[in-house]
């Protein structure tokens, strides 16, 4: 019944991100004969420095529709929503006292803080892996109806990226919502923290070969065929680490 | 198991940054009995109840449920499994339904009484269909105790079970209490700060002050123990020095000494004779007393 609970608790966060997530692929298909129009206007656009280099990159990507949807939306649309999605999920929680939930009730059940803890941590990463699959095997689904093919390898390879690399982000809101006792901490530190990294990662310009949103994007897949298992595996490792520590947080609390 | 102990504490501490909320209070509560756990707000009570029940750590000293260690995990949820619980607030899962609610709590208790759950829902007309929030503080307070009690529990602990309520429903939640312990082999461990409900349903107290726990003991027993000795004067009454075990409390108003004992009047009347009162009257003292002496600090 802890699985029920914890379904309660989170399922309007993961239908919001489902459908967002669905529509989000759903556009990004559909608008790509638009761009195939606009191609020939994109070679017509002066622009110098790092503008001219996004724009001439973005053209060169858009040629071929495997690009198109690696930038378009892999590396842009569902990193951003993933990433957001993630933090959701982890924030809160049965023990949030912010949450509107009962921490005292849930206490009073004969379940270990760690029992609860794993179950909701399990809850929001099957969540997370469905947020990150279902709307990418949309892609293959969809694309015939504009007259072109997305390989369902690609769509699982990279939506296991994603869901790898995102669960970082759900650990560390999840760990959060353990200190805190309030909703918003945890939520806007762990965003904080998204955009810190996503920051650092746009200021080393494609250098930083293990750098999160890379490994969540599936950039080296897109780019050379291979998984970046080292990215992959300090995602994991990571994860791993924090949930660990949220349960020794948890179980040392006063409630 | 009738002299059994359910709740045994033994100098148990528990400090909050700068706050010391329990000051080494030692409670022992048989099998059986109907306890009431009586302090003003803010001497410890709801914070013992959460060490029996694993959900604050003690900084030092004793907790046993069960003869369980209270403040360790896996004898936690043991000692949970035989406990049901009610907290101050009645916090239940707002978004459950009734009926959902009382499934989600019964799939966690493998003696689930369903023959208790229907009586419940029926004497106290919980509509199954209706959300947890939408219930009336009344409501939420029998759809707690419900799921207390149809637990199958060994002990109940209550805390503040009738705070908020209105005189007619606290009177049905009370009576309801003792109508669920007469039908079961259960003990109750129940807070407050009512004396009346104390009075009016346990069968043992235990009065919590700055922490500690000040006066314990059968409710029959503080009654027959505890009395009032009280000293009439032709003169203004002396401020005495009382050698006599069980002294709680002198007090002196113009020619009148009043002297509360623990321990009966005999040793207090002794030496009142020698202060040569013109009158001496013992007279019984009630809970509420004993409460107020014992919780009364001059500061």
């Amino acid at each position: 019944m802890l699985w029920y609970k914890s379904w309660l608790d989170t399922r309007s966060r993961f239908l919001v991100g489902l459908v967002l997530l669905v529509l989000s692929a759903c556009g990004t298909v559909f608008y790509y004969p638009q761009v195939l129009k606009l191609m020939p206007m994109a070679s017509t656009i002066e622009a110098s420095g790092d503008l001219g280099r996004r724009i001439r990159e973005g053209v060169a990507l858009a040629s071929n529709y495997r690009g198109y949807i690696w930038s378009q939306w892999m590396r842009q649309a569902m990193t951003n929503l993933a990433t957001l999605f993630a933090v959701l999920l982890g924030s809160g929680g049965l023990f949030s006292r912010a949450s509107g939930d009962s921490a005292l009730f849930t206490l009073s059940l004969p379940a270990s803080r760690t029992r609860v803890l794993g179950v909701r941590a399990a809850t929001g990463l099957a969540q997370l892996l469905a947020l990150a699959v279902i709307p990418a095997l949309f892609l293959p689904l969809l694309s015939p109806g504009v007259g072109q093919s997305y390989s369902p390898t690609d769509a699982l390879v990279h939506g296991v990226c994603l869901f790898v690399a995102a669960a970082t982000f759900f650990s560390l809101a999840l760990l959060l919502s353990t200190v805190f006792t309030d909703l918003w901490r945890p939520l806007l530190i762990a965003c904080g923290v998204a955009i810190a990294l996503s920051l650092y990662e746009a200021a080393l310009r494609g250098q930083s070969t293990y750098g999160i949103f890379r490994v969540m994007s599936g950039e080296d897949y897109f780019r050379t065929g291979r998984l970046p298992w080292l990215g992959l595996f300090s995602s994991v490792t990571a994860s791993a680490a924090m949930l660990f520590t949220a349960t020794r947080t948890l179980a040392r609390q006063d409630f | 198991m009738a002299d059994s102990l359910v709740i045994e504490t033994a100098d148990l501490r528990k400090r909050y940054d700068d706050v010391e909320a329990l000051c080494g209070l030692s409670l022992q509560v048989p099998a059986g009995s109907i306890c009431g756990f009586l302090g003003r707000n803010g001497a410890g009570k709801t914070t013992t109840i959460k060490i029996l029940l694993g959900m604050a750590r003690p900084t030092s000293g004793q907790a046993r449920v069960f003869g369980l260690a209270a403040d360790r995990p896996e004898p936690s949820v043991a000692i949970r499994r035989r406990t049901g619980f009610v907290s101050e607030d009645k916090d239940l899962y707002d978004g459950m339904t009734v009926e959902e609610i009382v499934r989600y709590t019964a799939a966690f208790y493998p003696h689930w009484r369903v023959d208790l759950e229907q009586r419940y829902l029926r004497k106290f007309e919980l509509p199954s269909g209706r959300k947890v929030k939408a219930l009336s503080r009344g409501m939420r307070t029998k759809l707690a105790l419900l799921l207390a009690f149809s637990r199958g529990a060994e002990l109940l602990i209550l805390d503040e079970p009738t705070s908020g309520l209105d005189p007619v429903v606290t009177e049905e939640v009370l009576q309801a209490i003792v109508g669920h312990v007469a039908g079961a082999a259960t003990t109750v461990f129940f807070s407050s700060h009512q004396i009346a409900e104390v009075d009016q349903i346990a069968d043992r107290v235990a009065i919590v002050d700055r922490g500690r726990v000040a006066v314990a003991g059968a409710l029959e027993d503080l009654r027959e123990t505890y009395c009032r000795v009280q000293m009439v004067f032709d003169r203004d009454a002396p401020e005495p020095a009382l050698r006599t075990p069980g002294v709680v409390r002198t007090r002196r108003d113009g020619r009148v000494l009043s002297v509360l004992s623990s321990a009966g009047p005999e040793g207090i009347l002794d030496e009142a004779r020698a202060l040569g009162p013109v009158s001496t009257e013992v007279v019984a003292v009630t809970l509420k007393e004993i409460f107020l002496e014992t919780v009364r600090h001059e500061d």
